[in-house]
């Protein structure tokens, strides 16, 4: 017999006992400084980047936003600490047009923070000068830019190398109007030369990334990186993992390597080891359905096999839970931040309609999903006030203020960004925040992990360049300590090398070098 | 494991009409110059609507069976509107009223042709996203500009007036079947649990899958069948977790089938995978098939229009006879018995599908196509299958339509996704809903 069709209805969830904290936060946009779009048509349908880093010394992370067909946009972090977020739009060199993506990164190891600005065209690296001025370093750091749709960036440092290597992934070949379907053009994979990058090497077959990340997955000292594709757009594509063996080709994870085909709409990418047994789990943003892969056997020499874990964990996110339109929703950046700071890592997802699409939600509000202490997730968007439903694309979560409380900056497409200042939860949650500075060429320790105990269990988090959609961040990496006063830190360090246990206070910066203890930082501007 | 060719249905409803079509064999030759505007009007469209059904997620398999009903309806009356002794299908098809014809000598061909498609087509994809936006208005530029190319300019006038008014009748129609609105993908929002241990319960992590797709689908009005129900099923073998039942044996072929695979069987069973928003679907997959062997025949326009035309409707009634079907009998899936009764670590190849089991979709389709083809071409016409090769699946060939229709249904058992009885019925519930297609008249 046919059972009844049930029809929608919108039950509040109910509450559990575990429920977390709900941290607010507080729509600080107009008086904060910032604004703009994110501008551009077709070309403009994916992109829409933010990156955070610190220019001027200063402690404080500055901000750059993608402005598509207009000029990209520079801000000066001027608050203080605890205070208002509040930024200073400068000129700083930065403000090419055709700007889809920002990363920030120090490709020449100087100190000081250079950006990868993504375009629709020639991707340009911006070196930095000092006192957030840059200027073009293509053609001094023999990079070929090319001419694309560029679509998603990576870095890393391969053992041994005094220069990075970098990842780019390219979109739909833009000149084929009529049949863009499954004319993907090529992602590239630029490794140190004599004297800046070498010529590129072809990462084919390519499948229009919109996300791809360098990450140790298994373990094994050396990232591979992985890559979220489009699937509206491939033929024969799939989601890729590649290998990247220093001074071998790269190549990819086969399915008789355990690699298992996945075909989704590929959006964003964002890693943590939810469950703390080292190994880490992946969000992946998509349209209609979101997934959270964990290793199916986290042991050394794991292949990568992952189960799908989002329906359990409650963070399909799948469509709106405000409002009437309840249409799939369209997911794009993710990031995974604690912020309660309940010791607890969560997920934020940015939402947002590729373009009228009318099978998808127009009104589609972005989502902070709070973890339980069961692993579960809670849907906090609304009550922590940044359910917003512009059209959304990439953005960050960052400590403006450096209060120890991660605000939030989205970039929304065709209308101006938002910036939430999080004013906490109410409970007493301390967090600990770490700045890496490794020695030798990758001063920032990318692909380092860092490792922090309290009472409660122990934290991990890889530090990676790249992922999410659009964004990347240098600086300060949160963690949150919940209620304990101290806790411990160690960093396991790109070139295997492993730091001792050393104890932080709840409350406090740190630089963390490998060969000292933890230095307490504290801001000029209180 | 073979399927037994054209298997008798006893308990199927399989209309004697299908003898009565006719065998309608292209002429290729001297051709005239709004034959080839007309041909290349139908492949335009045709190619970008393969497109779009791929790439506009609410494309199921029954919504894309749908739109290839309306679209090839449209043609065929475009081509009914340039040469008015070929007969139209209103009066045959279920609800089509008389279409609007202007006064005048008959409307270019390719013009009026060109004009209904580029009418209809944006309607029927309306809620396909920017890029398939920007495509159909490529396609129609490009198309009128090349339509109208040396035709005066009030004849190409009056022509598109014919087109559009060809669309949107059919359109109005359309919009009375059941089937013109699609919500959440054509997902239910919610799904009770099953009472009865032979039900279907969900089988993917995806949570929008947790519901069945369309479960009304069944109740949609048909194109050329009477009513939805007009092929009715007999039911699958009980339910039972006996070891010696029917119903376990058949678990027991998919289990086997399964854990045996050649590669050759691998294969097949990814070829006609045909995953919506990863190809054409498998009403898309047995367009391409007929748009191969009409290229391959050098047909004229007016065979393209006939034959695209058929082959639409049938599969249109195929996906109603088919979901009233699983939604009637609403039958678990192999995954889930197996993994309850057999073998906890079942893993099927091919991603189960979030629906009922019985019938075979892709058996359904599949026999309706292979039964229409023939009609339009006649048996013992072999064709190679290139509908994956941009995927990188190699190209299959096929003696003749029913070789086809018969891998595409054994290539669900080595899936791992359906029993075997779902694939036998399906087949012959496809050669039933044929058989009302076949009955159509459109040329004399």
């Amino acid at each position: 017999m046919m059972r009844l069709v049930a029809t929608f209805l919108l039950v509040a969830a109910p509450a559990f006992a575990q429920d977390p904290a709900v941290p607010t936060y507080v729509d600080e946009t107009m008086a904060a400084g910032i604004g703009g779009t994110y501008a551009g048509d077709w070309e403009y349908m994916v992109g829409g980047g933010a990156a955070s880093f610190d220019c001027n010394d200063d402690g404080f992370p500055d901000l750059l936003l993608s402005g598509g067909i207009d000029p990209a946009r520079f801000y000066r972090n001027v608050a203080t600490q605890g205070g208002p977020l509040a930024f200073v739009q400068e000129p700083s060199g930065l403000e090419l047009t055709e700007v889809v993506q920002t990363y920030p990164l120090d490709v020449d190891g100087d100190g000081i923070t250079d950006l990868a600005l993504l375009r629709i065209g020639e991707v340009v690296l911006m070196r930095g000068l000092g006192d957030c001025q840059f200027a073009r370093a293509n053609e001094e750091w023999s990079f070929d830019g090319g001419d694309a749709w560029w679509s998603a960036f990576a870095a890393t440092w391969e053992d041994g190398q005094d220069w990075p290597t970098l990842a780019l992934g390219s979109y739909i070949d833009r000149h084929e109007d009529a049949f863009p379907w499954g004319s993907c053009t090529e992602n590239r994979l630029y490794r140190p030369g004599d004297a800046g990058f070498a010529p590129p090497i072809a990462l084919t077959p390519s499948h229009c990334p919109l996300a791809m990340m360098f990450t140790d997955w298994a373990r094994t000292g050396t990232p591979d990186l992985r890559v979220s594709n489009d699937r509206e757009y491939y033929k024969g594509g799939e989601e890729q993992l590649w290998h990247i063996p220093a001074g071998e080709p790269p190549r990819l994870w086969t399915a008789d390597e355990g690699w298992q085909r996945l075909r989704i709409w590929g959006m964003g990418i964002a890693s943590r080891d939810f469950d703390a047994d080292g190994f880490p789990e992946y969000f992946l943003t998509s349209m209609a359905d979101n997934k959270l892969q964990t290793l199916s056997d986290p042991v050394a020499g794991a292949v990568p096999e992952y189960r799908d874990v989002a329906l359990s964990r409650g963070v399909t996110a799948h469509r709106p839970y405000i409002g009437d339109d309840l249409r799939p929703s369209t997911a794009w950046h993710v990031q995974i931040e604690d912020v309660n700071n309940d010791g607890l890592a969560d997920i934020w997802v940015v939402k947002g309609n590729v373009d009228q699409m009318p099978d998808f939600a127009q009104e589609d509000p972005n989502n902070l999903l709070l973890q339980r202490p069961d692993g579960t997730f809670m849907e906090a968007g609304d009550s922590a006030g940044v359910a917003s439903t512009d059209i959304g694309r990439g953005g960050l979560l960052v400590d403006f203020n450096l209060d120890g409380l991660l605000d939030m900056v989205v970039v929304n497409r065709r209308t101006a960004p938002q910036i939430w200042r999080n004013t906490g939860t109410g409970e007493v949650f301390g967090f600990a925040a770490f700045r890496l500075l490794a020695t030798g060429a990758n001063r920032d320790g990318i692909n380092a992990w860092i490792e922090l105990r309290t009472d409660g269990g122990t934290q991990r988090r890889e530090i990676t360049l790249g992922g999410g959609h659009a964004s990347g961040q240098l600086g300060w990496w949160h963690f949150g300590l919940g209620t304990a006063t101290i806790a411990e830190v160690r960093v396991l360090w790109p070139d295997g090398a492993e730091g001792p246990w050393a104890p932080v206070a709840s409350g406090g910066f740190y630089l963390l070098t490998p060969d000292s203890p933890p230095v307490t930082w504290t801001p000029d501007r209180e | 494991m073979r399927m037994t060719r054209r298997r008798a249905a006893t308990v199927l409803v399989a209309s004697s009409l299908a003898l009565q079509a006719k065998a309608h064999t292209p002429f290729p030759g001297a051709v005239a110059d709004d034959d080839v505007r007309a041909r290349a009007a139908i492949d335009g469209w045709y190619r970008l609507i393969l497109e779009l059904v791929r790439h506009t997620p609410t494309y199921s398999p029954p919504v894309a069976a749908r739109a290839f009903g309306y679209l090839g309806v449209t043609a065929w009356e475009a081509t009914v509107a340039a040469f008015p002794t070929h007969r139209s299908l209103a009066g045959q098809l279920d609800g089509l009223a008389p279409l609007p014809m202007l006064k005048g000598a008959p409307p270019d061909f390719g013009v009026v042709l060109n004009a209904a498609l580029a009418a209809a087509v944006p309607v029927l994809f309306a809620n396909t996203g920017p890029t398939g936006q920007r495509a159909m208005a490529t396609m129609a530029d490009r198309l009128a500009a090349r339509m109208a190319a040396g035709l005066d300019d009030a004849m190409v006038t009056a022509a598109r007036r014919q087109g559009q008014a060809i669309a949107d009748h059919i359109l109005a129609w359309s919009a009375t079947d059941g089937g013109a609105e699609v919500s959440n993908m054509g997902f239910a929002a919610s799904w009770p649990a099953p009472e009865e241990p032979s039900g279907w319960v969900p089988t993917s992590s995806v949570r929008q899958q947790q519901a069945p797709l369309l479960p009304g689908w069944g109740q949609n009005r048909p194109f050329a069948m009477p009513a939805d129900n007009a092929c009715l099923l007999p039911a699958p073998p009980a339910y039972s977790t006996d070891q010696d039942s029917a119903f376990y044996a058949e678990a027991m072929a998919v289990h086997a089938a399964t854990a045996n695979l050649t590669p050759e069987q691998e294969m097949i069973a990814r070829f006609w995978s045909d995953d919506p928003m990863l190809s054409p679907t498998p009403p898309g997959h047995w367009i391409t098939i007929a748009r191969i062997v009409l290229d391959d025949q050098d047909a004229d326009a007016v065979t393209r229009a006939d034959t695209l035309a058929r082959v639409g409707i049938g599969l249109a009634d195929a996906m109603i006879a088919c979901w009233h079907a699983k939604f009637e009998f609403d039958l678990l899936r192999p995954v889930t018995y197996i993994r309850a009764q057999i073998d906890p670590a079942f893993t099927p190849i091919l991603i189960t599908p979030p629906f009922p089991e019985y019938p075979s979709g892709h058996s359904t389709l599949s026999g309706a196509s292979a039964e229409i083809l023939t009609a339009v071409f006649g048996s013992n016409l072999a064709f190679t299958d290139t509908t994956h090769e941009d995927d990188g699946l190699p190209a299959r060939s096929f003696t003749d339509f029913w070789e086809a229709a018969e891998e595409a249904g054994i290539s669900r058992l080595y899936g791992g996704i359906h029993f075997p009885a779902a694939i036998h019925r399906g087949l012959e519930q496809g050669r039933c809903v044929a058989g009302w297609t076949n009955a159509l008249v459109t040329r004399t």
